[in-house]
């Protein structure tokens, strides 16, 4: 699933260790960005998403390891380089947009360009410019107090972009915002990160938004990479019990591997509550006979069916409880000792204390590392 | 993946180690910590060692010995005095906790008709100096000079005087109310700021007011009211003022004012009066310990942002109550006094009666007039030393605060800390103490007996209070607002002056006005630390009472009354209420 890596990518971070006290945050984690790309860093917190991307903006110093972007070194332990914050040409949104509440909007996106001695009227045009691309032009002259949070959101966005950065980094940009405004700034967001083409690296716990917005994704636990690849590899292929827990709603059955069929297929043997079955499944990385490992099965993956009989194993159990939620059922079946998640279509019409036979969708069914 | 350098240039120019090393932040937070740790170090160090010495007989001479320690419990009238600080400072405490408390709820969470009016002025004595209250008690209820009592002579023809406040219940009393807002303070903003439905939930339960404020909203407020009560005990053991108006002229003997005689009197024994000091700051340095490190922590958080407001008691009748007893404390603590002086100080002398006949500016003439002839260089000099003592202190203290609470909040890691600890440090030794410990470490410099010196003690003293103000606004303020605009291409210098001091202003103004205010009446450190020519304004009011007459001292009193009382209200009128009360 790692893509190896010859060509120099755009963003390389190498190596990144960094210790809070005795505390590994980030734990020797590489990882590169191709320039235009969106990269998301997704995590619990506590797992060294945003430590990772408070050393690439040089916020933090690493205590091992190297960051560079388009071949400049911007931090590197071994060769006793680190460039300060101000100098790495990087724009920067932060979860708590950080707008500067004692200056004006067209103040606060002007700041960086006044910085670096742009003449007044190109200043003009690039904050005019970044303004409207947020669309936030009607707010020019307003104090940076006067706006919603959403709007203080656009108005950070226009302030990171206004110097066209190198990179852009988002630190959980959109938790303080609610839901629908989130929903609708994820959308936005992803838009003008398009328009503008900057490689940007991203940092969110909430996996809706990393799935809508990312090229690519790193998810992180503990400091370090679980697994990285494209939103819909991620989803369709978790790699461990641990990403397919975090991402989405997953049916998880400690299991071992009892026969490999083919390239990348296989059967496991789950048991539960004296209940033992052979499932037909896609196998994970790293995984052989008799290796121990865990079935995930998305909800949507599962059907639930009245007729014991058809192609493939079925496993007999009893519905629990049924929410109704308009276009479905969300349904608990027990399955010996284990309660299956189960997304049936509405017209089913499953009752409670009903004997139902699940049919695991063989094609996505997994097998993934414990 | 390669583990070797990912980036080829790397090994072609090879920057020097040093240059990341050197840059504005470490220049900048490096000199601040040196020179606060000095400050706050050397004279400690040097008031330990000092105590250690003993003067042979000869009286020249040194020799390292315990024989300073000995003397202090075997001398009976620095026994006494040890004595006499425990009790009145238990006394006051007592004094001021209760003022405080009961001033504060009645303020905070009662209707008690015009709180909001009363309140600052409940707050006054804060800024006034307990020195001049004490001139002031002195004036109203002295035994035989005292208004109250000649009036209550001539009103029921008394044979006797009916107050007698120059004696330790005196110390007691005027210290207790000058006190009280230190108790007021601490307590009245989890008063105000408690979550009511911590009340409501009491009251649901079937607990009726009395019981809900005794049971529920007291013990939360506890620890603040425990910390208010070490502060003002603390407080009571290092003040000089007062005792030495009212208690050393008349056998009431404290440490301070032993300290005191020890220092610049006719029998100075610099090494007797280091041992002294360092007793007293070990007590006061246990006190202020517990409170930062045991009690602080505890003071539950009842505020939750949500910006409610509490419920308020109905007092019924009783609000009249409250509200007499509210007035009765400015009456005592603020109008009484003031409105005596202002009396005292247009007389040419003072035998306990107003004569209109005799009503003079003459006094005001000789404290104030600089040009005049006829001055008193003492006070005249006090005036204008203080001022420039004030104004030039306030102003270093605040660039200190600043450089330091941003290495305290904004950088991590040991140095952060140990500075966080030398700020609490200056805040557990009484000034008269610190002054005592400036004296013997700078007194063969040639600082000694210039203004230098006594701006070198007000800062080290005080400038936690500067740095208290700056970071709490400083919490109060996203790291992320710094932190954006290094990302938008600012060097570290260019963020503090243009984001991060902009965004502090209010907390560098209200401490900046505090400190003046501090300064402006300081007494305890100046009067160890002054000699011929620098003497300050508190010092001037010392000169005028010791060797003038009352009337020349009322005058001056009154002069700094006005002063600090003008200061405080640009005070409230800029920085708002809730600068002193958060």
């Amino acid at each position: 699933m790692d893509r190896t890596d010859s060509a120099p990518r755009y963003l390389e971070v190498n190596g990144l260790v960094k210790y809070f006290g005795n505390d590994r945050a980030v734990d020797g984690i590489s990882f590169g960005v191709d320039k235009g790309k969106f990269l998301t860093l997704l995590g619990p917190s506590g797992c060294g998403k945003t430590t990772t991307l408070m050393c690439i903006a040089g916020l933090h110093k690493p205590d091992a390891g190297e960051i560079g972007v388009g071949g400049t070194p911007f931090t590197s332990v071994a060769g006793r380089v680190f460039l300060p914050p101000e100098r790495r040409d990087i724009g920067m949104v932060f979860q708590s947009y950080a707008i500067w509440p004692h200056m004006t909007v067209t103040q606060n996106v002007a700041y960086p360009l006044e910085i670096r001695k742009m003449d007044k009227a190109e200043t003009g045009e690039r904050v005019a410019e970044a303004l409207r691309l947020v669309g936030l032009s009607d707010m020019a002259g307003k104090l940076a107090t006067q706006l919603s949070g959403g709007q203080q959101q656009r108005a950070a966005l226009a302030r990171a972009i206004v110097f066209r950065p190198r990179l852009l980094l988002f630190d959980e940009p959109l938790s303080n915002l609610d839901l629908k405004l989130r929903e609708q700034m994820r959308v936005e967001l992803k838009r003008i990160q398009h328009e503008v083409g900057i490689t940007s690296v991203y940092v969110t716990h909430d996996q809706a938004e990393a799935l809508v917005m990312s090229d690519e994704i790193i998810v992180m636990s503990k400091g370090r990479i679980q697994q990285r690849g494209g939103p819909h590899d991620i989803y369709a292929r978790p790699a461990n019990r641990y990403v397919s827990n975090f991402i989405g709603v997953a049916n998880l059955i400690e299991g071992r591997i009892a026969r490999v069929s083919g390239p990348g297929r296989g059967e496991i043997e789950v048991s539960q509550g004296g209940q033992r079955v052979l499932l037909p499944c896609v196998l994970g990385e790293g995984l052989s006979d008799g290796s121990p490992a865990v079935l995930s099965v998305r909800p949507e993956n599962v059907e639930a069916l009245r007729d014991p009989d058809g192609g493939g194993p079925r496993l007999e159990g009893e519905v629990l409880q049924t929410i109704f939620l308009g276009n479905c059922l969300d349904c608990r079946v027990r399955w010996g000792d284990f309660e299956f998640k189960v997304l049936a279509p509405s017209r089913d019409r499953l009752r409670p204390g009903e004997r139902v036979y699940l049919r695991l969708d063989p094609e996505h069914t997994l097998a993934v590392q414990p | 993946m390669t583990t070797e350098t990912a980036f080829g240039q790397l090994d072609a120019a090879p920057p020097s180690r040093w240059r990341s090393l050197v840059t504005q932040e470490t220049i900048a937070t490096t000199v601040a910590s040196l020179v606060v740790g000095a400050a706050v170090i050397l004279p400690l160090i040097a008031l330990v060692f000092n105590s250690f010495l003993v003067l042979d007989s000869s009286g020249f001479g040194t020799e390292w010995g315990l024989k300073n320690y000995r003397v202090m419990f075997q001398d009976r009238i620095i026994r006494k005095a040890f004595v006499n600080t425990l009790l009145i400072s238990t006394g006051a405490t007592l004094l001021a906790t209760f003022l405080g408390v009961s001033l504060a709820w009645i303020n905070a969470r009662t209707n008690c008709p015009g709180r909001e009016r009363l309140e600052p002025f409940n707050l006054i004595p804060f800024f006034l100096s307990p020195f001049v209250g004490a001139i002031a008690w002195h004036n109203l209820a002295a035994p035989k000079t005292g208004l109250l009592n000649v009036w209550a002579q001539d009103l029921f023809g008394l044979e006797r005087h009916i107050l007698n406040v120059d004696n330790i219940y005196g110390v007691i009393w005027v210290t207790g109310i000058f006190f009280t807002p230190l108790v007021y303070l601490f307590v009245v903003g989890s008063l105000r700021r408690m979550d009511p439905s911590l009340e409501d939930s009491a009251r649901t339960t079937g607990a009726g007011l009395l019981r809900t404020t005794l049971t529920v909203t007291l013990p939360l407020v506890t620890p603040g009211i425990l910390s208010g009560a070490i502060i003002v005990f603390v407080t009571s053991a290092g003040e000089f003022g007062v005792p030495f108006k009212l208690g050393a002229p008349y056998g009431w003997e404290t440490l301070t004012t032993q300290i005191f005689t020890k220092a610049v009197g006719d029998d100075a024994n610099h090494y007797l009066g280091a041992s002294m000091s360092m007793t007293l700051g070990a007590i006061t340095g246990f006190f202020i310990w517990l409170q930062q490190r045991i009690i602080a922590p505890r003071e539950y958080t009842t505020v939750t942002g949500k910006g409610f407001r509490p419920n308020l008691i109905d007092l019924g009748r009783w609000r009249w109550a409250a509200f007499a007893y509210n007035l009765a404390y400015i009456l005592i603590a603020v109008l009484l006094p003031l409105a005596c002086l202002i009396v005292v100080s247009v007389h040419p002398v003072w035998e306990g009666r107003i004569i209109l006949a005799d009503l003079t500016t003459w006094n005001y003439q000789k404290v104030l007039f600089f040009w005049s002839p006829e001055r008193i260089d003492s006070a005249t000099n006090g005036i204008l030393n203080s001022f420039i003592l004030a104004f030039a202190g306030a102003s270093i203290a605040m660039v200190l605060a600043i450089v330091v609470s941003y290495m305290i909040h904004r950088t991590k890691g040991f140095g952060a800390r140990l500075l966080d600890f030398l700020c609490v440090v200056p805040i557990g030794f009484p000034g008269i103490v610190l002054a005592m410990g400036v004296l013997v470490t700078y007194i063969r410099t040639p600082i000694y007996a210039t203004l230098w010196i006594l701006l070198l003690g007000y800062i080290t003293r005080f400038f936690p209070y500067g740095q208290r103000n700056v970071a709490s606004i400083m919490l109060a303020v996203s790291e992320e607002l710094d932190q954006s605009s290094r990302m938008a291409g600012a060097s570290w210098l260019t963020t503090l002056r243009r984001i991060t001091i902009p965004l502090l202003k209010p907390g560098i103004f209200a401490g900046w006005i505090l400190l003046f205010v501090i300064f402006l009446r300081e007494l305890s450190i100046s009067i160890i630390l002054y000699s011929t020519g620098t003497e300050t304004l508190s010092v001037g009011v010392y000169y005028l009472s010791n060797y003038e007459n009352e009337p020349l001292t009322a005058a001056l009193a009154v002069a700094q009354s006005v002063v600090l009382l003008l200061c405080v209200y640009i005070f409230r009128r800029i920085a708002g209420r809730e600068a002193l009360t958060a």
